[in-house]
């Protein structure tokens, strides 16, 4: 006998669980700045020909090394561009590395993992020994390595920071198949002759998004980091393209005469990172209070 | 315990076998030919060949996997094409001021955080409380260089207290030698003093709310003793699991913070030998800090084992 199982529309209930998460979310004491900075960058990045007074890459040698004034918000640097521009132009880059890079690694982490907790035996063995190959090099020296090879670029970084997270997401989800197969709403599908994959999209997918959400969240403002530290190496955004990273690193020359150089992306990056974690926190609170700190 | 140092130690091996695997497949991920991207395009035809006959590359990838893996076994990690010395000569120059490096940042990791962290729990919602979280998480979200430049600019520019760059080895000269690795360690220390205040402060708050707390507490032990004697005790534990997963980090961090402060450290090889593609040494020093690492782990595993017994026994 052919069943047919159809995924029933959200349930008022279910709705209702769904907004009180983001109630909950916007209750943590800072996740409204959190989310305020995130925004905010978010549309800085989106915006950045209206927001920058001046093209990030335009030298004026007349007015090399100014202090910060109204013409130059955050001063300007060694051969006289605008700082608060290329920190604008910037932002674009530290988003598109940090979220690029996990999208990147929970897609192909979550599927490989995916594979593994479904596949068991030795495909799962294989897979997860790979992964253990990956995590066994220092995330920064992995991903350093990696840019080595790939190239200097933000793709290459994208691709090389993908690479180091994938590991961690992979692990999570092979974790939630293995403990969400057992459970017996499972078992009641297959008994009702549901074939995998739909075992796999309606009951596993579903039911293993949060702890996936809020492992990504948190891991955003990381690879965020990380892709400043590589371009403060010189391996990620070459000059002249701002990058906060390689700002920092070419402002590091100018610290006694000139510490906006520094300062000014130093400070965006800082502001960021930490108002990506209050969401990842407030995310992670909100999805599962146990894991509460 | 030995019996579990052996199940580790063999539970690595496949892992090992993999890291060489991947070690051995980054030459070959480079887009184009590896030696046009070592080597500058002006450098003559014959030589590129003597290059790539050397490395093994006009050979079948199973036959070069099998003859570099060959050499490995037998200590022979390569040799750095920039100047023609082995990869474990490269290393060995380099470790010590990366140790010592490491050492001192510890130290001043745990010198700051115990106190935070246990009086952080002690007085939750104090002043000091969120004095102690706020530590914790300005280190956690600043990054390393940025740290290293704030510290460059109050001591080095405008106090003049401490060299910003350089490396005198404290075996030699004592004083000059601390004052040469004080800033480098205050960076790296810093970044890791912020997990350690993090994990002991919330890991003593559980421990705090334990029944064996308030018996401790009824049979009229001292505050002070109950904190040392049963609280820390148990809250120690995460704080190792922690330590071991921050190693990566550490390791990281070293390389920035030797990149920042000119230290002539291994990470600073690493950074070197990317910069001058030469492969062979990053393939090298890659694999040497990969299989540090692994051993780091198990030995923080280990350690595991022995602050708890329960462990032990399973």
């Amino acid at each position: 006998m052919a069943t047919i199982l159809v995924a029933p529309a959200p349930s008022p209930s279910v709705r209702a669980r769904r907004f009180s998460t983001l109630r909950r979310a916007a209750r943590a004491r800072l996740a409204p700045f959190g989310a305020a900075v995130m925004l905010l960058a978010i549309m800085v990045a989106l915006l950045a020909p209206v927001v920058a007074p001046y093209s990030p890459l335009k030298q004026n040698l007349d007015r090399t090394l100014a202090r910060p004034d109204w013409a130059h918000l955050m001063g300007t640097d060694n051969v006289g561009r605008d700082v608060f521009s290329r920190v604008v132009y910037g932002t674009r880059v530290s988003l598109v590395a940090g979220f690029g890079s996990v999208v990147i690694a929970v897609l192909v982490g979550g599927l490989l993992g995916l594979l593994a907790g479904y596949a068991g035996g030795r495909v799962d063995n294989l897979l997860m020994r790979v992964m253990d190959a990956v995590l066994s090099f220092p995330p920064l020296v992995l991903a350093l390595a990696l840019g080595a090879v790939l190239g200097a670029g933000l793709t290459g970084v994208v691709i090389a920071l993908g690479v180091v997270y994938t590991p961690t997401f992979a692990r999570l989800m092979r974790g939630q198949v293995l403990s969400i197969t057992a459970r017996e709403y499972v078992d009641a599908a297959r008994a009702l002759g549901a074939p995998g994959w739909r075992i796999a999209w309606s009951h596993v997918l579903p039911n293993a998004t949060a702890p996936i959400v809020v492992q990504a969240s948190l891991s955003v403002a990381f690879a965020i980091l990380a892709e400043a530290s590589l371009s403060f190496l010189g391996l990620g955004i070459q000059p002249p393209a701002a990058s906060w990273g390689s700002m920092i690193n070419a402002g590091r020359g100018y610290l006694q005469q000139a510490p906006w150089i520094v300062f000014g992306p130093g400070a965006a990056l800082f502001i960021t990172v930490v108002g990506l974690n209050f969401v990842g926190d407030a995310i992670r609170d909100a999805l599962d209070p146990r894991l509460r700190a | 315990m030995g019996l579990l140092i052996l199940r580790r130690l063999i539970a690595t091996i496949p892992v090992l076998l993999l890291v060489t695997a991947g070690v051995f497949a980054l030459i070959h991920l480079t887009p184009g030919d590896p030696i046009d991207a070592m080597m500058a395009e002006s450098v003559d035809d014959s030589v590129k060949r003597q290059l790539r006959s050397e490395l093994g590359l006009d050979r079948p990838l199973h036959l070069q996997y099998a003859t570099w893996m060959g050499r490995l076994l037998q200590g022979d990690l390569g040799r750095s094409i920039r100047n023609q010395e082995p990869v474990i000569d490269n290393v060995g120059r380099r470790i010590k001021p990366s140790l010592q490096l490491a050492g001192f940042a510890m130290a001043i990791s745990l010198l700051v955080a115990t106190p935070i962290g246990i009086l952080s729990a002690a007085r939750r919602n104090s002043t000091l409380d969120r004095f102690g979280t706020s530590f914790a998480l300005f280190g956690i979200c600043m990054p390393n260089f940025l740290i290293a430049l704030l510290l460059i600019f109050l001591f080095g520019v405008t106090l003049r207290w401490l060299p910003i760059s350089g490396y005198v080895d404290p075996m030699e000269e004592f004083w000059d030698g601390i004052r040469s690795l004080a800033l480098p360690a205050i960076t790296l220390g810093l970044a890791l003093a912020a997990v350690i205040t993090r994990t002991l402060r919330s890991s003593m708050l559980e421990a705090l709310s334990e029944d064996y707390i308030r018996t401790a507490r009824a049979k009229g032990l001292s505050e002070g003793a109950v904190i040392r004697a049963h609280a820390l005790k148990n809250a120690l534990i995460p704080v190792v699991t922690v330590l071991g997963l921050q190693l990566g980090t550490l390791i990281g961090g070293a390389v920035i913070t030797e990149y920042v402060f000119a230290l002539p450290g291994v990470g600073r090889l690493v950074v070197d030998a990317v910069f001058a593609r030469d492969y062979p040494l990053v393939q090298g020093v890659v694999l040497l800090i990969a299989v540090g690492f692994i051993l780091s782990n198990l030995m923080v595993d280990l350690l595991y084992g022995w602050i708890d017994p329960r462990i032990r026994h399973r």
